[in-house]
């Protein structure tokens, strides 16, 4: 090759790689950016991307917001920590999986802990904690289920919609009189309960826990350190029999509804367990859809205020912005920003001093959080390993709701599971 | 040493020529290396390790390989992978054959290239957007499927969400994507088939039949043989498909190793145990196919 080529090769070369290797540093100067996989609320996310102008104004960062599909953001979160570049600075997750799983939180600043410790309802603080550190901003109060009812469908049926079913016997015959079956035998043209049957089995684990909860079953010891005893026991088996029983002999729910929350707000289904957020969906995606919020029905006990997911904001420990995400984090750490973010998505603030203002007084599921929060408090399965124990698990839930086997084999065979995880 | 100091520091005419054939060639061979051995040898790696991501990895030996294969939610993933291959693998070849046998009948060119046209295009569209469309087709209450059936009398069916009929309904979905590469594959491969062997045959007193099994599939097995080991690697690799409509329900029933592998590296955050399992993808597809080459391969001349 003349030597005319070789320097053309050579500074073609050059090009090739400034073009292909941008310098991240440069990427993210003056730009703090923010992953969440929240997708359901988008008014909520881009908040963080309007108050970021008023950040920029002070400081001169703004804030990026990056929306990652659920399906699958853990492999997207996990590639971005690890490789340490393109990774957020600062991002929505659970603190028992990011901070206690893997270490890929930062520690939040003393003087905000005070601010949150000193705001948060009391049974929210330790959300965003693991082992005692808090790292991460709870941002979902009434983050558990609640029963909300379809009205007018409660009517029709000749059920007193202000009289809501208090037992769970009393909720199963209510359901039986809001399904109406298919007189060929096939699907049912309407349920009684929007039941979730697809998708991972951790998000089915999550909405059967007001079940195993009502009948006193927990998912683990009280250490979290055991599973053979407690997801097998009688009181589970008699949880995830009732829960099987929907489906598979009082056919009050069908696996052929598809997406739980379209058949409630195409009026197909009368009763779906949701948590706050699900009134903002509903008035934003069927405002026709006149509804009502109750606390859960009770069976040997009251489920209570429990979830699998305690999302909170956290900051990205690797992160060469993270002191400047902390601050962004203190910028909006008050009582006016709180009400002004989660009104914008139509769902609870979070802090105590907004709980009874005229906004959150309004809303349908004001009585039915405060009634839920009165139950008693239900365990909580914060674990670093929560994803992996909720899919064991949630595979025995799916498998008899899909008529694979009994309740009690299945549980079985998922304790052992969640055990060797356990141990493993 | 010296061939290659000798690529590196050219004497001659002979040398500078090798040096630019290393040229052209180097770019492939990054690109093979950096995409596919380098990965291969670390997940080899990977799987004597227990990987904490973010943290410490800790040497472990065969433990995770005695852990992975004795687990029963990966021998389940493994039969329904096979299922799957074994429902689609035999159904693509045996139609993309006959489509290819059809479309060879056709002399008017233009109308031949419009039916290939039309087989081919399932295979141009992305796999997630063919598996909407399927999921849409096999919906149990709305679906355009279970909509067709009642008109000869047949009951809604569940497709996806029933245990039994969701590894037939998803191989379904594969054989309508692949069957117009294969079809293209095999509809050159007849076209380079000199007519006088037919012509002979025929002169002998050979029926259509008798062409087809002495001349026509003995001058296709070399293409044959590479359709079935594409075929199985693509099938027994699938992912896409199940993870944009079932994700591996409903209660596994479409779990597949690469789904499992996919949510024990990225859900669970195992690298090791999945690692196992992509060596084990790795060794069992290179063995079937070696398998395959061995057994089939029948060179054939006339």
């Amino acid at each position: 090759m003349q030597r005319g080529g070789w320097r053309m090769l050579v500074i073609l070369a050059a090009v090739l790689v400034a073009v292909t290797i941008p310098d991240s540093s440069f990427a993210q100067q003056k730009k703090l950016v923010f992953w969440t996989h929240w997708e359901q609320n988008p008014d909520f996310n881009k908040w963080y991307e309007t108050k970021g102008k008023e950040f920029a104004k002070k400081t001169g960062y703004e804030v990026e917001l990056v929306t990652i599909p659920y399906q699958g953001y853990e492999a997207k979160y996990l590639a971005a920590f690890m490789a340490k570049s393109g990774a957020p600075d600062m991002f929505m997750g659970m603190a028992n999986q990011w901070c206690g799983q893997y270490d890929f939180c930062d520690k939040m600043p003393a003087d905000l802990e005070k601010v949150y410790d000193e705001n948060l309802p009391k049974y929210m603080i330790p959300i965003g904690k693991w082992k005692g550190v808090r790292y991460g901003i709870p941002i979902e109060h009434g983050n558990f289920q609640q029963m909300y009812i379809n009205v007018d469908m409660f009517k029709k049926a000749g059920l007193n919609p202000d009289k809501p079913p208090k037992t769970m016997n009393e909720w199963l015959a209510a359901m039986k009189k809001l399904t109406i079956a298919d007189p060929k035998g096939g699907e049912p043209t309407q349920v009684g309960f929007a039941i979730r049957s697809k998708g991972h089995p951790v998000g089915i684990t999550d909405k059967f826990l007001p079940f195993a909860h009502a009948w006193d079953a927990r998912l683990l010891s009280p250490d979290l350190d055991k599973a053979t005893g407690y997801a097998n026991s009688p009181q589970m088996v008699a949880a995830l029999t009732f829960f099987g029983n929907l489906v598979l002999k009082d056919k009050v729910a069908s696996l052929a509804f598809g997406n739980p929350e379209d058949a409630f707000g195409q009026k197909r289904a009368a009763v779906i367990f949701r948590e706050s957020w699900f009134f903002g969906w509903l008035k934003k995606n069927a405002p026709d859809v006149n509804f009502k919020v109750y606390a859960l029905p009770c069976e040997k006990t009251c489920p209570g205020a429990g979830a699998l997911f305690p999302w909170t904001d956290l900051v990205y420990k690797n992160s060469p912005n993270k002191q400047m995400a902390w601050e962004f984090y203190k910028f909006i750490s008050n009582a006016k920003d709180d009400m002004e973010h989660h009104q914008s998505q139509g769902i609870l603030p979070v802090w105590t001093v907004n709980l009874d203002t005229a906004y959150v007084k309004s809303r349908p599921d004001y009585q039915s959080t405060k009634d839920m929060l009165a139950q008693p408090v239900p365990p909580t399965y914060f674990h670093p390993k929560s994803n992996e124990l909720a899919t064991a698990f949630g595979e025995a839930v799916v498998g008899v709701l899909f008529g694979k086997g009994q309740p009690k084999p299945l549980l079985d065979d998922a304790a052992a599971r969640m055990d060797r995880i356990l141990k493993d | 040493m010296r061939q290659w100091f000798r690529i590196a520091f050219p004497k001659d005419y002979s040398d500078r020529q090798n040096r630019a054939g290393f040229l052209f060639v180097l770019p492939a061979l990054l690109f093979f290396g950096s995409v596919f051995i380098l990965p291969l040898a670390q997940s080899i790696m990977y799987s004597f390790y227990k990987i904490a991501p973010g943290g410490a990895s800790q040497f472990v030996g065969l433990r995770l390989y005695e852990k992975v294969l004795t687990d029963s939610t990966f021998w389940t993933a493994v039969q329904n992978t096979i299922q799957l291959v074994l429902f689609s693998v035999p159904t693509t070849v045996i139609c993309a054959l006959a489509v290819a046998l059809g479309l060879n009948r056709i002399t008017n060119l233009k109308w031949r290239n419009v039916w290939a046209a039309m087989y081919f295009l399932p295979f141009a569209t992305s796999l997630v957007a063919a598996a909407l469309i399927w999921q849409w087709i096999y919906e149990p209450v709305y679906g355009f499927l279970n909509y067709a059936l009642s008109f000869v009398g047949i009951p809604p069916q569940k497709w996806l969400q029933s245990l039994f009929q969701v590894r037939p309904a998803i191989a379904a979905v594969s054989v309508w994507v692949r069957i117009g590469f294969d079809t293209m594959i095999f509809l050159a491969a007849l076209q380079s088939i000199p007519e006088q062997y037919y012509e002979a045959a025929r002169i002998d007193g050979a029926n259509a039949v008798q062409q087809l099994r002495h001349i026509t599939l003995p001058l296709l097995n070399p293409q044959i043989l590479m359709v079935c080991i594409l075929e199985l690697i693509f099938n027994f690799k699938i992912f896409d498909q199940v993870y944009a409509t079932t994700q591996g329900g409903p209660a596994s029933a479409s779990q597949t190793v690469i789904m499992l592998l996919y949510d024990t590296a990225f859900k669970f955050f195992r690298f090791g145990d999945a690692s196992v399992m992509a060596v084990f993808v790795f060794i069992t597809l290179l063995v079937v196919t070696l398998l395959q080459w061995r057994i089939f391969r029948k060179p054939v001349e006339y």
